[in-house]
């Protein structure tokens, strides 16, 4: 697939994913399923935007890995808020 | 020999920095300053769970949403603007950098009415500390497109003036750089303020 095609397809699965997400925020049940999912989706379309829109991946190794990073580290303390939040109320209790 | 000297060698395609340093040291700090606000956010959820969980149900999920669209498509524009200036179609990429322009101005457009609309509901920062960290990272983030709005029209000029080459157009990249770096950050404060119940 050319880059150009790419581009086109990356947008159009991106706002398609940010309307999946509206309608979760609207719709679904609160719940740890709905958390992971949105956290999944947070880390996938940070990931496209990353890889192909800012096209770290094929350039340089750092930055590619400090702004994956972001979408690894973002993803997963929302998903581990929701699993421990008490804990991490009391260890950031003054 | 001395011709060698002149020409330096090609930089390893791997190695490459899309744009220069500078704007990196930019969007890093950018991505440290949301990385704090959005620990604040964490803990915040974490002491008020209840406030947190309530929060996003009482914001317009139709401005954050229209927001969301208006941020990615902007990125999308701006990466189809540096491929059009790589084919050396220069009014193709100045087309696509209006189109970055009319996203921008729809996305502060779309935020002045949800603002306008929250205060017509009462919803102010000091309304309980959902609402606190909301305005901190939405406001954050609005200094953040301003600033890149001002970036654009520069490259706009720059890109009228004929300036970028498929050979050397490092500003225009530094520029779509900075408005992904932007767009990432929304990306994380959409699902967190307007999703996440």
């Amino acid at each position: 697939m050319s880059h150009e095609k790419l581009l086109d397809r990356l947008w159009l699965l991106l706002v398609a994913l940010t309307l999946g997400g509206a309608w979760i925020g609207e719709a679904a049940e609160p719940g740890l399923a709905v958390t992971i999912i949105v956290a999944l989706t947070m880390a996938f379309k940070g990931r496209m935007v990353v890889d192909h829109f800012m096209e770290l991946k094929t350039a340089n190794r750092t930055l590619r890995n400090l702004m994956r990073g972001f979408f690894y580290v973002l993803p997963a303390v929302t998903v581990l808020t929701t699993l421990f939040g008490d804990w991490l109320a009391k260890l950031t209790t003054l | 020999m001395l011709l060698t000297a002149e020409v330096p060698p090609p930089e390893p395609v791997a190695g490459r920095i899309p744009g220069n340093k500078g704007i990196w040291a930019g969007i890093l700090s950018e991505m440290t300053e949301f990385a704090l606000l959005f620990g604040v956010y964490f803990i915040a959820r974490a002491h008020y769970p209840e406030v947190f969980r309530a929060g996003p149900a009482q914001l317009s999920t139709l401005a954050g949403t229209l927001n969301t669209v208006m941020m990615i498509s902007g990125s999308y524009f701006v990466a189809k603007a540096v491929h059009a200036i790589r084919q050396n179609r220069q009014q193709a990429c100045l087309r696509w950098l209006f189109l970055v322009l009319l996203a921008a101005s729809g996305y502060m457009v779309i935020k002045a009415l949800e603002f306008q609309w929250n205060l017509s509901q009462g919803i102010t920062g000091g309304r309980n500390l959902f609402f606190t960290v909301y305005y901190y990272l939405t406001f954050t983030h609005i200094v953040h497109v301003g600033w890149g709005m001002i970036g654009l029209l520069w490259v706009m000029v720059r890109a009228r003036s004929g300036a970028y080459t498929p050979a050397d157009h490092d500003g225009l990249e530094a520029f779509a750089s900075y408005w992904h770096a932007t767009d990432l950050a929304w990306l994380v404060i959409f699902p967190l303020l307007y999703v996440l119940h």
